[in-house]
């Protein structure tokens, strides 16, 4: 009897014990810590994301956390060798240099398996190919893109109509309108002068690739000898200069701040502002009720050598840390938002277009159906990547563009100054060199 | 209590302190000496050890000259300004009169105001577009001295400096105004009586009795003006084309947009190293009061 009562007692014990263990083999509990750049998107986006992937794989637990200066944090967790599973660095982060430096990994072994919750299939094929071209080093893929940015010009849609006037689409169209607009005492054009990056994108490489084709501009970023003051740059510091001596920019631009010009651009004493698809969020709080602006692509040359449909974009990626403690379960939390429900997401309730093909499918908000029309329409894609690559480069083509936009330097002097800078560039050995081979673009 | 118990009592109170401030001052400053031999990207624990060829760079990179004779152009423009204006708004509030008591319930404003907040406040009165103080030239009639100042390469460093003489001069008046306190009237009155009124007074009299204050303030301004960093970060970026450009500014480039730690670090070495020898010279110049040992 007595020892009945033990065997039964040992039994029960030991499937308790059993079912405990399975337990702990059917859920292991496992957790991920998500760094992100806070930016005019929010993180609010990426943090239900991961309380759905917790729903749909327990045991998981997934932390979210971020604000707008997190690269500083991130600096010396990197160091530490303590970073966090998956991140969003965001643009204060020196990308390039984590990838020199060992500190992200490699990610095309994992871009070959199948998307997230499919058996086959390439979770490659599902990014646009233009994009993930961005963030290649020596032929591997160590970042990858989510949203992206367009750049191109805004113009003041209620002043256009109301004026008669037309989004001008080439050069002699965009002098012409510029008169008109000026003979209204209105500025026709304004610029976030501080930052020249602004100009660079929406006036220097657009124009260069209009008179010289996306060649002139790979080579530059190439830093093939003599690109950076080829004919082509040369004729798109005369298109600025000419803007500037025939007055056409805003008096005083150059000692405007982003969100100086912007505000010019949406009070209406300006008529014309190149930015990113970004400017509706980052202005949503002081935009006028009913305020209507549209999207085009900077004018291009009469007879330019250069595709006109040419449309430069911007993304900020997400990598995967070589020291992050759970990788695998990075790369499948990452793998869950960008499948394509959550892409389309993302474009609805952010307003912002996005890396993962066929998410333009979506309900975009007024302000970002001419960019998608536009992003449709393109079939040559070009990106500022020698800002990343070669930042001290970056640094000289702002600087000697804000001195041209000030008329203190001559075009011909100012790729001079381009070319001594790309040549500095081309002799340091200290400096990493990359190269951007383009494939078929869309 | 004997001498040595004392000593051995007062060791033990300073100790926590010393303590703390060996750990959070002494050490990185001598690790940054340290940071300042290798090149080092800041972004892993990778370094190579390079020994002086960061000061070697540092020595024939044109921009640091050019950002360092910035920061002494602003050392020099504005500490003759606040002197200037600080010494006389420090009379001006020792006096009883209604116009004193007004400067004495504000001067202190701008000194408290964040520099965030009085860099966005001037670049509003900069602003070319809406600024007050185009506004005010166009009104009164001189059009043509309504320019774009922070983004001309004449005026930019100028307006900077405008600002940061706006934002320290509550410190100084205040300065000065304790040190007038401490002049015995006695003293003044018998100057007064011997005939030594206005600029005469103020040169025999007062300045020789503020020079230890004087002195003091000028070592002030040779670090403020040094260690100027947020109001250029945020009106200018240092622009346009470097025209603004000064030491910290050129740092930040360095270590968070180049990844160039171990330069940044240098950089800073050489800013700590300038600082101290600026001051170390003004203290040294300003040693011997003139007036002192006349006869």
């Amino acid at each position: 009897m007595k020892a009945g009562r033990y065997a039964l007692i040992v039994t029960v014990l030991i499937a308790v014990s059993a079912v405990i263990v399975s337990c702990g083999r059917q859920q292991p509990t496992s957790s991920l810590e998500v760094a992100c750049f806070k930016g005019g998107y929010g993180i609010d986006f990426f943090e239900q994301a991961a309380r759905e992937y917790e729903k749909l794989h327990p045991g998981v637990k997934i932390k979210v956390w971020g604000n707008p200066r997190v690269w500083e944090q991130l600096r010396p967790r990197f160091v530490a060798g303590n970073p966090p599973d998956l991140t969003y660095p965001g643009w204060g982060m020196d990308h390039w240099a984590l990838v020199y430096e060992g500190q992200v990994i490699p990610l095309d072994e994992y871009l070959d398996s199948p998307p997230y919750g499919k058996s086959e299939g390439k979770w490659r094929d599902t990014f646009e190919p233009s994009l993930l071209a961005l963030c290649q080093y020596q032929g591997k893929t160590y970042m990858l893109p989510y949203f992206f940015s367009m750049l191109g010009w805004w113009y003041n849609k209620d002043m256009f109509e109301k004026n008669g006037w037309k989004p001008p689409r080439t050069w002699s169209e965009l002098l012409a309108l510029c008169e008109k607009i000026k003979a209204k005492g209105i500025a026709p054009i304004t610029y976030q002068g501080i930052y020249p990056a602004y100009a660079v994108s929406g006036f220097l490489i657009p124009w260069a690739i209009s008179a010289g084709g996306i060649e002139a501009f790979d080579n530059a970023q190439n830093l093939v000898p003599g690109a950076w003051k080829s004919p082509a740059f040369l004729k798109a510091a005369q298109m600025i200069d000419e803007l500037r001596r025939r007055g056409y920019f805003q008096e005083g631009a150059n000692g405007m701040d982003h969100t100086g010009a912007q505000m010019e651009f949406i009070s209406g004493r300006a008529a014309m502002i190149p930015c990113g698809t970004w400017l509706h969020s980052e202005m949503r709080n002081v935009l006028p009720p009913n305020f209507r602006m549209g999207f085009m692509l900077p004018p291009v040359l009469d007879d330019g050598k250069g595709d006109p449909t040419a449309v430069g974009i911007g993304i900020e990626p997400w990598m995967v840390p070589t020291k992050g403690k759970n990788r695998e379960l990075a790369i499948d939390f990452y793998k869950y938002m960008t499948s394509l429900e959550k892409a389309k997401q993302f474009v609805e309730q952010k307003g912002t277009l996005m890396s993962i093909r066929g998410s333009d499918q979506a309900n975009y908000p007024e302000h970002l159906k001419e960019p998608v029309e536009v992003f449709r329409r393109a079939k040559t894609v070009w990106s500022v990547e020698y800002r990343q690559w070669y930042p001290k480069l970056g640094k000289e083509v702002e600087d000697a563009t804000a001195a041209l936009l000030a008329g203190n330097i001559t075009p011909e002097q100012f790729v001079e100054r381009l070319e001594r800078a790309a040549e500095a560039t081309r002799q340091d050995k200290n400096i990493p060199k990359h190269t951007y081979t383009r494939g078929k673009d869309r | 209590m004997t001498p040595r118990a004392r000593a051995g009592f007062i060791t033990l109170f300073l100790l926590p302190a010393s303590a703390l401030y060996a750990l959070f001052v002494v050490i990185p400053v001598v690790q940054a000496f340290a940071f300042s031999l290798y090149r080092w990207r800041g972004i892993s624990a990778n370094r190579t050890f390079i020994g002086l060829e960061n000061f070697q760079q540092l020595f024939n990179d044109p921009l640091v000259w050019r950002a360092l004779s910035h920061n002494l152009l602003l050392f020099v423009g504005t500490s003759v300004v606040i002197l200037t204006v600080s010494l006389a708004l420090a009379h001006a509030v020792g006096a009883e009169s209604a116009l004193a008591r007004f400067l004495r319930s504000v001067y202190l404003f701008p000194q408290v105001i964040s520099l965030v907040v009085v860099a966005i406040l001037w670049m509003f009165i900069l602003n070319p577009s809406f600024g007050i103080l185009n506004a005010t030239l166009k009104a009164v009639g001189l059009k043509e001295w309504a320019i774009t100042w922070l983004g001309n390469p004449y005026t930019a460093l100028a307006s900077i400096g405008v600002a940061h003489v706006w934002h320290a001069l509550g410190f100084y008046i205040m300065l000065f105004a304790a040190a007038l306190r401490t002049i015995p009237t006695d003293v003044m009155e018998a100057a007064t009586l011997d005939g030594a009124t206005g600029l005469v007074r103020l040169r025999y009299v007062t300045l020789p009795l503020l020079w230890a204050v004087l002195r003091i303030a000028l070592v002030y301004m040779a670090i403020g003006t040094m260690n100027i960093f947020s109001l250029v970060f945020l009106m200018t970026q240092g622009g346009p084309d470097r025209a603004t450009e000064v030491m910290l500014t050129y740092l930040y480039e360095q270590a968070f947009k180049h990844s160039e730690f171990g330069y940044a670090t240098a950089l800073a070495v050489v800013n700590f190293v300038l600082v101290m020898a600026l001051s170390g010279a003004i203290l040294t110049l300003f040693r011997h009061n003139p007036q002192e040992g006349r006869g």
